[in-house]
Parts: C-alpha cells; sequence; structure tokens
C-alpha cells in the first residue's frame, strides 16, 4: 500500500514519505523493522530511510507530549515538527544525491520462503529471528545508555548550559547518550531548565533520530557500514536544522 | 546462536514478562501502569512461540537447505544455497542474542529494585509548570498535598494560601550530604523509568532516617525565602514523620491517603 501511495519520482517520495510519518503512532525502536520491511517491499530506500527518521519524532502522541511538557509555549511544537519534517527530508535526499546501496545490508536477512515450509512457520521464524536479533541489540543499547547515566554526574550538564554554541552540540550528544523514548524526551528536555530552547529543541529532533540503542539496531538491521555513516549524518543535518529552524522561531 | 537456546530464550523471556506484569506488580518498577496488556500481550506471544518450536522443530524436520529436491521447486526466486555460508538463515541468530539473557533471567531470579535514593540525589529535578490560579485549600488539618502541589503553592501562590497551614505529605528520604538533612522524595515517570524525574522537598526539623525509608510527614512551610515567588524554598519545618509502607506503585505523586 505505501509504495503505491508514493510519488514514482524518488525526489518527491522523500518528502512525502517523511509527511507520512505523522500517522504512525510508535517509537523508534519500532520504525527500524518498519523501515527495513519497507525496503524489502520495494519501496525507494530514501523514502524508507525519511520514514524511519520522521515517524517516532512527529506523530500525534510525541507532539501531544511535547505540548504538555512545554505548557504555554506551542512555538516548541512546531520547532519540533518543521525541524524533525526538514531533517528527514533533507537525510533522504542526501542519500538520493549519495548514497550507495552496497552500505545495506537488509537483503541477507530473509531467505525468503524455504521450501516446504508452510505460511505459519514462516512468519514463527521470521518472529523468531527479528525478535532475538533486534532484542540482543536493544539490550546492548541499553547496557551503554545506563552505564552512561550512573557514572557521569549531572553536574557535568551545569558547565555546559552558559555557551549558547556549546549547549546546542552537548545537548544533542546527551540525546544520543541518553536514548530516551521519543514520546517522553519532551519532559526530559522540559526538565533541562538550564538551556536555551534552541539546546533543547536540538536534544528532541536529534533523540528519536539518533540514539545508542537505534544505532545498535540499525547495525544489527542495515549492517555497520550504514548505521556508522547514516547516524553521523543525520546527526549533523539535525543540528543544522535545529538551529536554522529553532533559531527563527523561539 | 543455534535452534535449542533459541526456543529457551523466547520462553525465558516471555514467562519472565508473565512473571513480572501478570502474576506480580514487578512491572511497575520500570514501566508505566499502562502499559501492563501490552506486556502480558508480549509475554504470552513469545511464551506460544517457542512451545511452538521446541514441538515442531523438535521433530527432527529442520534441515534449512537440504531439501531442495526437486518436489519442492515452488520458484520464489531465491537460491538458498549461498546464504548458509554466512548463517544468516533463520535457522541462526546472531551471537548477540544471548545479550537478552541477561534481563530474562534476572527478570526471574533478581528483579532490579525500584528507582530511589541514589537516582534522586542525581536526577534532573522535574520542572514545576507553572500554574496562574489556585485553588484554595480545603479546610481539613493537615491538609493531604503531593510534593508538586507543595511546590508550586510555595513558589507561584501570590495568594499565599499556605502560610500557617499543616500539611500532610508522603514520599521517601532522600540525605542531602553529610550534614544531616534530607529531602522528602518521589520519583515519577511519564513512560518507563528512563526519563524518571524527581519532586523533593527540603524537610527541617528531624534527623534524616535511613535512605529510601517511606515516610509520612506532616508540617508548615519553612520560611526561607518570599513565600509566593521563586525564592521561596520548598521547605517543611517537620512537626511529625512516620514510617510507612512503601506504595505499590511507587512513581507517582499520590496524595497521602487517609491523613490520620
Amino acid at each position: 500500500v505505501f509504495s503505491k501511495l508514493l510519488p514514482k519520482h524518488p525526489a518527491l517520495a522523500v518528502p512525502v514519505a517523511s509527511a507520512a510519518g505523522v500517522v504512525l503512532p510508535g517509537c523508534e525502536c519500532a520504525s527500524v523493522p518498519v523501515a527495513n520491511s519497507l525496503i524489502g517491499r520495494g519501496v525507494t530506500p530514501a523514502a524508507a530511510f525519511a520514514f524511519l527518521l520522521s515517524a517516532p519524532a512527529i506523530n500525534p502522541i510525541v507532539l501531544t507530549a511535547t505540548a504538555v511538557a512545554f505548557p504555554g509555549s506551542p512555538e516548541m511544537v512546531a520547532a519540533r515538527l518543521l525541524a524533525s519534517l526538514a531533517t528527514a527530508a533533507v537525510m533522504g535526499w542526501l542519500w538520493l544525491w549519495l548514497g550507495r546501496a552496497d552500505w545495506l545490508r537488509p537483503a541477507v536477512r530473509h531467505t525468503g520462503h524455504q521450501p516446504g515450509h508452510g505460511r505459519w512457520t514462516e512468519f514463527r521464524l521470521g518472529f523468531q529471528h527479528d525478535f532475538l536479533h533486534a532484542g540482543g541489540f536493544l539490550v546492548l543499547g541499553a547496557m551503554a545508555a545506563a552505564t552512561f547515566n550512573v557514572a557521569v554526574p549531572r553536574s557535568v550538564l551545569d558547565t555546559f548550559s552558559g555557551s549558547p554554541w556549546l549547549s546546542v552540540l552537548f545537548l544533542a550528544g546527551l540525546a544520543v547518550i541518553l536514548a530516551v523514548c521519543s514520546e517522553a524526551d519532551a519532559f526530559v528536555a522540559a526538565s533541562l531548565t538550564g538551556f536555551s530552547p534552541v539546546a533543547r529543541l536540538a536534544f528532541m529532533v536529534v533523540g528519536p533520530m539518533v540514539d545508542l540503542k537505534l544505532i545498535a539496531l540499525q547495525a544489527g538491521t542495515f549492517g555497520r557500514a550504514f548505521a556508522l555513516r547514516f547516524s553521523s549524518a543525520t546527526t549533523v543535518v539535525a543540528v543544522v536544522c535545529s538551529v536554522l529552524i529553532g533559531g527563527g522561531l523561539l | 546462536v543455534k535452534r535449542h537456546p533459541q526456543v529457551l530464550l523466547l520462553v525465558l523471556t516471555g514467562v519472565g514478562l508473565l512473571h513480572a506484569s501478570l502474576f506480580s506488580d514487578l512491572y511497575l518498577r520500570y514501566v508505566k501502569e499502562g502499559l501492563r496488556p501490552l506486556l502480558i500481550a508480549a509475554g504470552i506471544l513469545l511464551l506460544v512461540l517457542g512451545l511452538l518450536g521446541a514441538v515442531l522443530d523438535g521433530k527432527g524436520d529442520d534441515h534449512p537447505g537440504d531439501d531442495h529436491g526437486p518436489d519442492h521447486g515452488h520458484g520464489h526466486g531465491h537460491d538458498h544455497g549461498p546464504d548458509h555460508g554466512h548463517g544468516h538463515d533463520h535457522s541462526t541468530a546472531p551471537r548477540v542474542a544471548w545479550l537478552l539473557f541477561l534481563p530474562a533471567l534476572s527478570l526471574l531470579l533478581y528483579a532490579p529494585p525500584a528507582l530511589g535514593a541514589y537516582t534522586a540525589s542525581r536526577a534532573n529535578d522535574k520542572a514545576v509548570k507553572e500554574q496562574k490560579r489556585f485553588e484554595s485549600l480545603p479546610a481539613a488539618s493537615p491538609v493531604p498535598m503531593t510534593l508538586t502541589d507543595f511546590t508550586a503553592r510555595v513558589q507561584q501562590d501570590r495568594e499565599r494560601g499556605i502560610k500557617g497551614r499543616t500539611v500532610r505529605m508522603t514520599g521517601f528520604v532522600t540525605p542531602v550530604g553529610q550534614g544531616g538533612g534530607w529531602y522528602l522524595t518521589r520519583i515519577i515517570f511519564t513512560c518507563c523509568a528512563a526519563d524518571s524525574q524527581s519532586v523533593k522537598v527540603r524537610m527541617y526539623g528531624t534527623p534524616a532516617l535511613p535512605a529510601d525509608t517511606w515516610v509520612a510527614v506532616t508540617g508548615t512551610w519553612h520560611p526561607q525565602g518570599v513565600l509566593g515567588t521563586r525564592s521561596a524554598e520548598a521547605a517543611l519545618d517537620v512537626r511529625h514523620t512516620q514510617p510507612i509502607a512503601q506504595p505499590v506503585n511507587a512513581y507517582t505523586d499520590d496524595l497521602p491517603l487517609t491523613p490520620s
């Protein structure tokens, strides 16, 4: 269905796919397998990645949570929506421009039907494989995030809140390391009161798109070569988008 | 990861989830209450699939790739031969799946405790919402209150409705450094324990109980700063403390039950 709704031309499919992220009320871990199966069904990878990035960031649940966490400042919700959409679209186009199919490794995951296996057996084995695969990487990412949470004292946070530029970069990095679920990160951002609104926006734009558990999940699903390039590029694009849009709106 | 450990992992994870969500309230230590149905459903699904796997795969019909006989030519356009060298077939999972044994076993054998004073002493303080109007306080004395409401009233209520009133709050003890001071604390989360934030009210006039003790406290506002403005400290002159049992769902900022 998804591939029928998308415009044929890849460059047009990208913004449509980013906007389509509005309808999937899931958090970021779910969008990795979804994007993978979209690619498996012939959706152009650029559009699938745009969807992967935008879906957890701009769905109604996340936007509502943001509005609740920042009462009286609807511009924060608007800025989050616009900056996330922009990042997703830019990343999709970047993939069209620079992306190479051999960074991806999605095809080897499913070997398709085993002759002699029924549909249900396939479903069961596919489920088992996906669960064990994604679950293992999720544990890995969670262990990294938890270690950071315990090992680094919060007072370190305050030393960065003074400078406007450093604080944006620092909160973007913190979003990567803390790996808070996108449906809850607005509340964490709201509690970082020492930081400028633009820095908090960067936290909320980067968080759903790049973090330790997502990198681990993507590495498991699409391959390490892809995950490293994609995550670092996304971080840069997301920070730039938040600074531009946050600077204008907030 | 070979076949049998895979089945074992599914079953263990499923049983662990059911143990935490269906047969006990353990899940409340990690996620919000509303996620319980999802946890139970996931637990049942994993358990059923694991058991199915144990029964069906045990029949010995499972030689992926060996059954390339002419009678199986479904013509799906896939050549299964080359894939087997890489081990990316359904029948094996990557080694990283072994890590799933950690959470599965810990749920069953040693469930990590709820977050407490250690986390509260280092976590972000929850930003108390701006509030323009405050309902007048009920006439009861002491007035049961949440820590959030107390903080908001002390720092934002221009009418100073809290002045001179005796309030009652519950929470756990978080010591302040070595000085013997302490905070009455609640940890609150929105979705799961990863996004926890704390609400603290400083207690004056009684020595600290051991960290993580749950107490009900009655007292009046400790005058420091100008009441009704940001300069006012959220603090209480304690008249009476009483240890209480830890609430089942500790991650909310609830009113004290029956004020006694």
